[in-house]
Parts: structure tokens; C-alpha cells; sequence
């Protein structure tokens, strides 16, 4: 990551910050908050700096999305962004309209689509697990906050566990991308498998570490787990990418099985 | 801080190079272990195999030339030992002291100690046990009574006991945690750690602990008056906490923490890669994920134990996940295997699954409970 990458992550997270502060904008609000997104460049972010874009390397790609998945917004940044990046492959011109549903992708758009989910995951677990922490350390019953409670610590020391073996899925796929050879898709299928379970455990951790107020609609937390449950299995089921790796591990069979760990 | 990352494994070509060198080696090496016996890697006893070992270089591996190492990466380490638990090759005659009583000597033991021991250990011919667990201090480590007095010449006495030493009745040396002064109400002040030689001080007495598969890995260890030089002192008077706990990262978060089950693993695969089954390319797809994320996740553990950190939480998530990991696989296996367990069976399946079913439990006991893990993740992100 360089400077400016870095730059362009911290102004992004102020500018999500900022937008997912309002609940619900009307249709002006709304567009004049995607004038926001376009003027910092977002929707062209991962288009070629010659066809007007920022042409982030594809580590600085992912770590966009990462950050775009820490803060719910009603816009389709990301989706924006692929579409944008997929065009312009394509040769066709890029254009900065909200774009929310991808569609015709090939093979490999679909691959670098599912990974960039996979990456957007593990950025709302990581606001779900800060969440649950302040939620816990703030809320008091029984006469002092949850987080006292060596039951909350341990439930919470799991979510964490699970978070960051999100994470570490997540960045060795990108890696592997980042990387071209062929250990790409496998790896892109292990982060699908990995954090798509993640999430389910994260989910349910916090719903219950929340109480009741966490499944009421204005309460942040259902923005993210809502989420997770429908992006886990975009781009390819959760279960298609498990029995794919499956396939190709008892393909290989009995003998093969740890030289393909080391491999992977 | 709630946000836990890791950092990406060092790859290295070198390393590479090494993991095919090992793989030729251990395939004749150990070409007559049955999957059964290769199951009980961990608990494999054999001092000709580690020996062998330590001829090639592959002991020590990280410590520096002067004292019998060989100045290689600890990439290059990791890579001899994830390949040799995975083949399921005999490792308990070298590998507690090439993880962790040699990087303790190394890092706090005397000049002379450090010449005198650390060569063996590097030729496979010395082998450690760790003193550490007593019958009412287990999670509870800082309330060990084991006691060590010193007298006026500087020496010391030591009476107490220790339980479920690991190989106690082969070891030549123990490191061990004893109070030195204070009493329990202390806790993790007044103690420290003592060099033992097993073979040389009288007034020591071990006695087997059977474990559930009736076998014999686990001691009891008295000590009785034991007169001990005052060169047994381990590194500082009353630092033995801080130098435990510094131990515990290098024993909490290597290749041995998600890979107890593997010979498992490869015989399920075996079993299963001849079936067109939708619910075994879901399991064995799940299972491999786990496996690899925990490798990424170990190795990154290695990158910053190389790097000077002392990434006690990693190490804690690293063994929390590997655990359940281990744990879950003989529970998979039998939902999709119609097999049942036995440990002298002739099928190699039946043989695994029953010895894997029966290690489990442990694999969430040894070396910090699952408990205490979560206890120090707890306090890593803000809870405790």
C-alpha cells in the first residue's frame, strides 16, 4: 500500500462514515450523496488510470473493499466499482451510475466478483465485532456491563477468532490473485468457505451478545448481519464454492492431500 | 483494539527447496508406519529418528553456530516440522526441546548451560521434558507449590511434584516452574525456572500416568529433597512467570496445533475419493478451507515470532480454532463413514478414527485450555 492509496483508504472511511450516518435520505439526498462518492473517484477506482480511473494494484483493490464492507451504506459502491473495472477490461467505456446488480459476468469476472464479496465480508465482521465489544462493555445487567461476565468474554473471544481467520482467508486470496497463477481459484474458493462461515457464527454471536435491541430495525447491527447473509452467497453459493474445493481435493485424492494444503 | 491480524506468510524459495528435501527423506524414513501408528506422531518416541534428524541439520535449525544451530530461518523451521507431523513421523524424542526448552535456554540460560546442552539437542540426542502443571495448579499455573530453597553455599533444595509430564520417564532434562520464594497469596511473583538433570540428581521419582487408550506419555514427578547446583537456575530469581509465559507463544501456535487429526483427514479423503457424494465434497471442501486458513494463520504467528514479537494472543486464537478443528474431524468422519471405531482394526480408517476420537479431548486440554485461550483473547480485545 502507498501513501496515497492510504490516503485515498482514509477519506474514503470519513466519506462512509459520514453516509451511513443517515438513515434513510430521500431521492435528492441520495444523489447528491453519490455526487460525493464520484467526485472522490470511488466508482472508477479500479479502472485503468488511462481510461480515467485510479487503477488501484489489485492488493490496494481489495483493501477498498475491505473498507467499503465496514461501513453499510445504502449505495452499490462496490458493485459500481466491478462493473466499472469489468467494462473497461472489456473496452467499453466506464461511467460513473450507481450500477446495483452485476450481470453476464465471465468465469473470471465472476472469480474477482466473489473474491471482492469474500474481502467486503470481512470488513463488516470487523464492524461487527467492534460493535458487539462496545455493546457489551456499555450495557449493564445484573448490576455491571456484560462484558464482565466470563460467558460474554468467551462467546466474544470466538467471534474474534472467528474475524480474523476471516481476514487472514480473505488477504491470502488477494494475495493469490495479486500473485496470477493458478492457485487463485482455489483460493478465492477457501475464502468463500472460510469467511462464509464466519459470518453465519458472527451473525449469530452478535444477535444474541446484542439482545433484543439488535434485531430491531433502526439499530446499525441488522444492517451488517442483513447484509452478510445475502453477500455470502452472491457470486456463487457459499455450498457451490465448498463442494468445489471438495471436488478438487478428492480428485486429487488420499496421497495428494497435504501436498495440496502446502500448495494452497 | 478489536481488530486481530495476521500477517502474510513469508514465502521463501529456500524453504521450498527444503520441503522437498524432507519429503524424500521422511518417505523412506518412516516408509514402515502404518496410518495407525502414524496417528500417534505426537506421542512417538524414537531417539534413532531423531537423531537422524539432527544429522541432516534439521534440529536447531534457527539457534546460531556457536552453539550447535545452523542459522536458518524460522520459515525454514516451520517447514521441517509441519512436514514431519504431517507425515505422521515419531517426534517426541526432539521436538519439545527444538520448540521450546531450547529457544528458552537460548534466550535465558548461562554461557555454560547454553554450550553444554543446546549442541545435543541439536543432534537429536537430547531430550526435554517441561515441569510445568502440579495436582492442584493446572489452569491455575501461579498456584504451584513446587519449592525451591536456597541454602547458604547458593544451592538448592527442591521438594514437591509435578503432574502430566510428558515423557518424564525418558527425558534426560527438565525445565521446570517452581516458587522461590513467597508463598501462593504471590502469585506470579517469587518464581522461576530450574534446569534439571534427570539422569544426574538422586532423590527424584517418577511414576506413569496412564491415559484412557492405556498408554504411558504422562508422569508423575516427585522430587524430594533434590540438592540442585546453584548454576540450575534459569535465567533471573523470581522471573519465571514473565519467562513461561514468553515460552507459551512458540508452544501455542505451531503446525502441531491444527494438524493432531490429519492422518484422519487423508484417510477420510482416501475413503471418500471414489464416491460421486455431494455431502463429502461439502465436508472434505469445509475441512480443507479450515485447514489451510489455520496454516496461513500459524505461519503468519512464525512471521512475528521472527520478527521479535511476542504474539501471545495470535497464538491463543491460532490453537482456540486448531483445537476445535482437530476435535471436529472424528465427529465428521463417522457421519459420513459407515465404520465403526476400533483400534485394532485391520482397516486403516476404522484404526485412525477409533485412536483420533480417543485423543481428542486433549488436543483442547494440553498446553493451555481451551479456557484460558479465550481468557487472553477476552483481555486482547478490551473485556477483561
Amino acid at each position: 500500500m502507498d501513501d496515497i492509496s492510504s490516503l485515498l483508504f482514509d477519506a474514503a472511511e470519513r466519506l462512509l462514515i459520514d453516509l451511513s450516518a443517515e438513515s434513510a435520505p430521500d431521492e435528492t439526498q441520495y444523489l447528491l450523496n453519490w455526487r460525493k462518492i464520484e467526485e472522490m473517484g470511488l466508482p472508477l477506482a479500479l479502472v485503468d488510470t488511462e481510461r480515467g480511473g485510479i487503477g488501484l494494484e489489485p492488493r490496494d483493490a481489495f483493501e477498498l473493499i475491505r473498507v467499503c464492507g465496514r461501513h453499510v451504506t445504502p449505495f452499490p459502491i462496490v458493485e459500481t466499482m466491478l462493473s466499472n473495472r469489468f467494462a473497461a477490461d472489456a473496452g467499453t467505456k466506464p461511467n460513473c451510475d450507481a450500477v446495483s446488480e452485476l450481470r453476464d459476468l465471465s468465469e473470471r469476472q465472476r472469480e474477482f466478483a466473489a473474491l471482492g464479496r469474500a474481502v467486503q465480508m470481512t470488513g463488516a465482521l470487523e464492524t461487527i465485532l467492534s460493535m458487539t465489544v462496545e455493546h457489551v462493555q456499555d450495557r449493564c445487567q445484573f448490576g455491571r456491563p456484560l462484558a464482565k461476565f466470563q460467558v460474554i468474554q468467551h462467546s466474544l473471544a470466538r467471534l474474534a477468532g472467528e474475524v480474523a481467520a476471516a481476514a487472514a482467508a480473505g488477504d491470502h486470496a488477494v494475495s493469490k490473485l495479486a500473485e496470477g497463477g493458478d492457485a487463485s481459484l482455489m483460493a478465492t474458493a477457501i475464502a468463500r468457505t472460510r469467511i462464509g462461515e464466519a459470518c453465519s457464527m458472527a451473525a449469530s454471536t452478535a444477535h444474541q451478545m446484542h439482545g433484543a435491541i439488535g434485531y430491531a430495525r433502526e439499530h446499525r447491527l441488522q444492517l451488517y448481519t442483513t447484509a452478510l447473509w445475502k453477500w455470502r452467497d452472491e457470486f456463487g453459493s457459499q455450498a457451490s464454492w465448498t463442494r468445489l474445493i471438495g471436488r478438487m481435493v478428492l480428485a486429487k485424492g488420499r496421497d495428494s492431500l497435504w501436498p495440496m494444503v502446502t500448495a494452497a | 483494539m478489536t481488530r486481530i491480524t495476521f500477517p502474510a506468510p513469508v514465502e521463501s524459495e529456500v524453504a521450498e527447496k527444503l520441503r522437498a528435501e524432507v519429503r524424500a527423506f521422511l518417505v523412506a524414513a518412516i516408509a514402515d508406519r502404518a496410518p495407525l501408528v502414524r496417528a500417534e506422531s505426537w506421542n512417538g518416541f524414537d531417539r534413532k529418528f531423531s537423531r537422524a534428524l539432527g544429522r541432516r541439520g534439521w534440529l536447531g535449525m534457527t539457534w546460531p553456530k556457536e552453539y550447535g544451530g545452523h542459522e536458518r530461518s524460522a520459515f525454514e523451521r516451520y517447514v521441517v516440522v509441519e512436514e514431519t507431523l504431517a507425515a505422521g513421523a515419531p517426534v517426541a524424542a526432539h521436538w519439545i526441546a527444538d520448540r521450546q526448552s531450547g529457544p528458552t535456554l537460548l534466550r535465558y540460560g548461562s554461557e555454560s548451560q547454553k554450550r553444554e546442552i543446546l549442541p545435543r539437542i541439536a543432534a537429536g540426542e537430547c531430550v526435554f521434558c517441561i515441569g510445568m502443571s502440579e495436582p492442584d495448579a493446572g489452569s491455575d499455573l501461579a498456584s504451584i507449590r513446587t519449592r525451591a530453597e536456597r541454602q547458604g553455599d547458593g544451592s538448592w533444595v527442591l521438594n514437591g511434584t509435578k503432574l502430566w509430564t510428558t515423557y518424564a520417564h525418558e527425558a534426560d532434562y527438565m525445565i521446570l516452574l517452581c516458587r522461590t520464594s513467597g508463598d501462593t497469596s504471590d502469585r506470579h511473583n517469587g518464581v522461576s525456572q530450574l534446569l534439571i538433570d534427570l539422569k544426574k540428581v538422586s532423590g527424584i521419582s517418577i511414576r506413569p500416568i496412564f491415559d484412557l487408550m492405556d498408554q504411558h506419555h504422562f508422569n508423575e514427578v516427585h522430587f524430594e529433597d533434590v540438592k540442585l547446583p546453584d548454576s540450575a537456575l534459569l535465567g533471573e530469581e523470581g522471573q519465571g512467570w514473565k519467562q513461561v509465559m514468553g515460552e507459551l507463544a512458540y508452544e501455542r501456535s505451531g503446525p502441531e496445533r491444527f494438524l493432531s487429526s490429519i492422518q484422519l483427514l487423508i484417510e477420510l479423503v482416501g475413503v471418500l475419493q471414489s464416491r460421486e457424494c455431494t455431502a463429502a465434497q461439502t465436508a472434505i471442501g469445509r475441512l480443507f478451507a479450515h485447514l489451510v486458513t489455520l496454516r496461513h494463520m500459524s505461519r503468519g504467528v512464525a512471521a512475528l515470532l521472527e520478527a521479535g514479537e511476542n504474539p501471545a494472543t495470535h497464538a491463543a486464537i491460532v490453537k482456540d480454532l486448531g483445537a476445535s478443528f482437530e476435535q471436529e474431524l472424528p465427529e465428521i468422519a463417522r457421519g459420513l463413514v459407515d465404520e465403526a471405531p476400533d483400534i485394532h482394526a485391520k482397516n486403516d480408517f476404522a484404526a485412525v478414527l477409533a485412536y483420533t476420537m480417543m485423543a481428542a479431548p486433549a488436543f483442547s486440554l494440553r498446553g493451555g485450555t481451551r479456557e484460558i485461550l479465550r481468557g487472553i483473547i477476552a483481555r486482547q480485545i478490551g473485556l477483561r
